[in-house]
């Protein structure tokens, strides 16, 4: 409505619009598609040509160390996954990591963030405390974790010890090994949780808090009457960014075990990058791909409707 | 007057800029591993910028495992990224280069003269893909002092080896001296933690191209690795140990015995050692009623396909795999020689005495399936190898596995 009076009264003031569109006779429609023309090239030289290639390399039998041209083979990859031992498995650990460590790290990144909004004379070591470790590089955590987690020498063991306890040769256990893992990417992704969290706590007004207290409301009635409700929005929105990026974990197993013992802690994007990288089968590799682009886009969906119903 | 300089000024440049191309230095950019003492070879390559003028060379260090580079130069290779001229290959990669087109041939040079096994492994449906760079070959390092004080002889047989690391262990009481110490961690050195007790009964994993897995021997060979852990003669989590831990922890004096290929000698008897002059290296143990069997290494030079220098990088290529260069890396790093009679020569011999016994362990050490599909090969056996070392796969299970997925592998 706006952008129409404001036509009409530039055909009597001033023209604001560049002399180019007012050449070009656009109208409102057009002009938008202009704009948005570079960006949306940009989007579909970036995502979807690449994704479509790798889609239509998956139906191919290619593979680089064979030295033979691609062959079509249509399903063959993906019939030869689903009766692949290493790829149900895979999938299983990328499950299990989601599900552990985005729970996980949203209860951190929470105690983190309620830790952080509490009056300090200075903010910022505070502040700069959380940031850090999203900030860090995730193979250099996965690398430091790494060294934590080792056996002979590394810090946890060493606490364990020191407390009394023996210590636990981590990495030999797919289960010891799968834990020091999540807790790695718990350390890692509660901060950038926390970090959102606390954009959303500080857009709480102070006075229903007041107004709480006046009414003899306990702190823990207050957390749960005032402070989660109204940071739902923050919280579905951090669940949102981690879920699809858990999905897709590759740097902080791949630095801490490579996968090992045996192929236990190995996620579906590292067994992507094992099949393209280091077999150079890329029709499977592009099959595997495929399925992993197939569970964001799910995930992704499932999300999207949720935010939707809320409005 | 100003257009007149003007112009001058622009056929002046134009003039220098054809002709330069012509004046600059050609650079080759040369693919080492960190593992490979690439200060040594930066001496070798200066003595060829100072034979060769109008040559530059850059050493690109990369990855300090095997299968690491391997990803790396996979990777470029893949791109077809023309930034790197020569590579060096690890022996069980030139197969697989040559069939994905990624190296150029070298013909010319009459491959006769190197050790057998390495012109084999260098020529590819009778092309020459790579030149050797050095020989390799898993060798028994062991503390000389350690021995002489119980008065045991390098053992011949992994039980001998079991008995006399336990002797010396218990002797000296000292808890941070590890009997024996090899590879368990899923690097491709595994794949000969696996081969050695495997061959040494006797057995081949591949026969023409096909497998030929024995059952038996490789659930042996399992079980030995396992039993050196499980017995404490091997530390505890010997599935996270690589070939450089046991460098280190053997020249920290803290390993009797240890399972290593040859660089570990140089650094053993340098500054930094607590064990110089205290090293010796003889052949690796057998299996009982076995053979002594040990695994084939070395590293090859290759040109890559898709290399602007390609006449240069050759010519490189054909002067790092000379006997002059075998010779200094031989002296100076203590890279095997890949030429039969520098294993006598003099001043090899004063640098690593132990050469001279070796080119009878390099002659009939064994190599790893040649395949352009190893890269699978090596994953199947590798990760099995750690699972069962930290004690997540029984022997017999991780038998199985492997059998199970090299026959899907080597159809």
């Amino acid at each position: 409505m706006a952008t129409t009076t404001s036509l009409k009264i530039s055909a009597d003031v001033e023209p604001r619009q560049a002399p180019w569109v007012r050449w070009l006779d656009l109208s409102d429609r057009s002009l938008a598609i202009l704009l948005l023309a570079p960006a949306a090239l940009l989007l579909a030289l970036i995502i979807v040509y690449p994704v479509c290639r790798l889609a239509y390399t998956s139906f191919f039998s290619l593979s680089l160390t064979s030295g033979l041209p691609a062959e079509f083979v249509g399903l063959e990859n993906y019939q030869l996954m689903i009766e692949d031992p290493v790829f149900w498995e895979t999938t299983w650990n990328t499950v299990l990591i989601t599900l552990i460590t985005v729970p996980g790290a949203l209860v951190v990144g929470l105690g983190l963030a309620l830790m952080a909004n509490l009056p300090f004379r200075t903010q910022w070591p505070v502040r700069l405390s959380l940031l850090i470790p999203w900030a860090l590089p995730l193979s250099f955590a996965g690398l430091i974790f790494a060294w934590f987690f080792h056996s002979e020498y590394g810090v946890v063991n060493d606490v364990l010890n020191r407390v009394g306890l023996p210590g636990v040769i981590w990495f030999n256990s797919p289960n010891w090994a799968f834990a020091a893992i999540c807790l790695t990417i718990i350390w890692k992704t509660s901060s950038f949780m926390a970090l959102i969290i606390l954009a959303g706590l500080q857009t709480i007004p102070r006075s229903l808090y007041e107004a709480a207290d006046v009414d003899g409301a306990g702190r823990v009635r207050q957390f749960f009457e005032i402070t989660l409700p109204l940071l739902k929005p923050s919280i579905v929105v951090a669940l949102i960014f981690r879920t699809i990026t858990s999905l897709q974990t590759f740097d902080i197993p791949y630095m801490m075990t490579g996968g090992g013992p045996g192929t236990s802690t190995a996620t579906l994007a590292m067994y992507i990058h094992q099949n393209t990288v280091s077999f150079l089968d890329l029709g499977y590799g592009s099959a595997l791909a495929v399925v992993m682009f197939a569970l964001s886009m799910c995930v992704t969906a499932v999300y999207l409707r949720m935010i939707r119903t809320k409005e | 007057m100003n257009r007149n300089i003007r112009a001058a000024a622009l056929a002046c440049a134009t003039i220098f800029s054809l002709a330069a191309p012509a004046l600059a230095d050609t650079e080759l950019k040369i693919y080492i591993s960190s593992q490979h003492q690439p200060n040594v070879w930066r001496k070798a390559l200066d003595q060829y910028e100072a034979k060769t003028p109008g040559v530059k060379v850059t050493i690109e260090t990369g990855g300090n495992t095997s299968e690491a580079q391997a990803q790396y130069l996979n990777t470029v290779m893949s791109a077809k990224d023309p930034s790197l001229d020569v590579l060096i290959l690890d022996v069980i990669r030139p197969a697989q280069f040559a069939a994905a087109g990624w190296t150029s041939d070298v013909e010319g040079k009459d491959l006769s003269t190197y050790l057998p096994a390495y012109a084999e492994a260098n020529t590819v449906n009778g092309k020459t893909v790579a030149l050797p760079a050095f020989a390799d070959a898993q060798f028994l390092y062991y503390r000389k002092d350690l021995l002489d004080k119980y008065g045991i002889q390098p053992p011949k047989s992994w039980d001998e080896l079991k008995t006399a690391a336990k002797t010396i262990t218990d002797g000296e009481k000292n808890p941070d001296l590890q009997g024996l110490s090899f590879q368990g961690k899923a690097i491709e050195g595994a794949v000969c933690t696996f081969l050695l007790p495997y061959w040494s009964q006797g057995k081949a994993l591949t026969a023409n191209g096909r497998l030929s897995f024995d059952h038996d021997a490789a659930v042996k060979s399992l079980a030995l690795w396992k039993s050196f852990a499980d017995e404490g003669v091997a530390k505890k989590n010997i599935a996270e140990v690589a070939t450089d831990d046991t460098r280190k922890e053997f020249q920290a004096g803290n390993v009797v015995f240890a399972v290593n290929w040859s660089y570990a000698w140089a650094q053993s008897q340098g500054p930094e050692s607590a064990v110089a002059g205290k090293v010796g290296v003889a052949r690796l143990p057998a299996m009982a009623g076995g053979v002594p069997a040990t695994c084939l290494g070395g590293w090859e030079w290759g040109v890559s396909a898709f290399s602007a220098h390609q006449d240069e990088a050759k010519k490189l290529v054909a002067y790092l795999s000379s006997p002059e260069v075998s010779k200094f890396m031989a002296i100076n790093a203590s890279l095997l020689p890949t030429y039969a009679d520098l294993y006598k020569d003099g001043d090899v011999t004063k640098a690593a005495p132990w050469f001279a016994e070796a080119l009878q362990v390099v002659e009939t050490a064994k190599p790893r399936p040649v395949t352009p599909r190893y890269n699978e090969v090596s994953e199947t056996i590798r990760t099995t190898v750690n699972a069962v070392l930290a004690g997540v796969s029984t022997p017999e299970e991780g038998a199985s596995q492997i059998e199970s997925r090299l026959k899907r592998i080597l159809r």
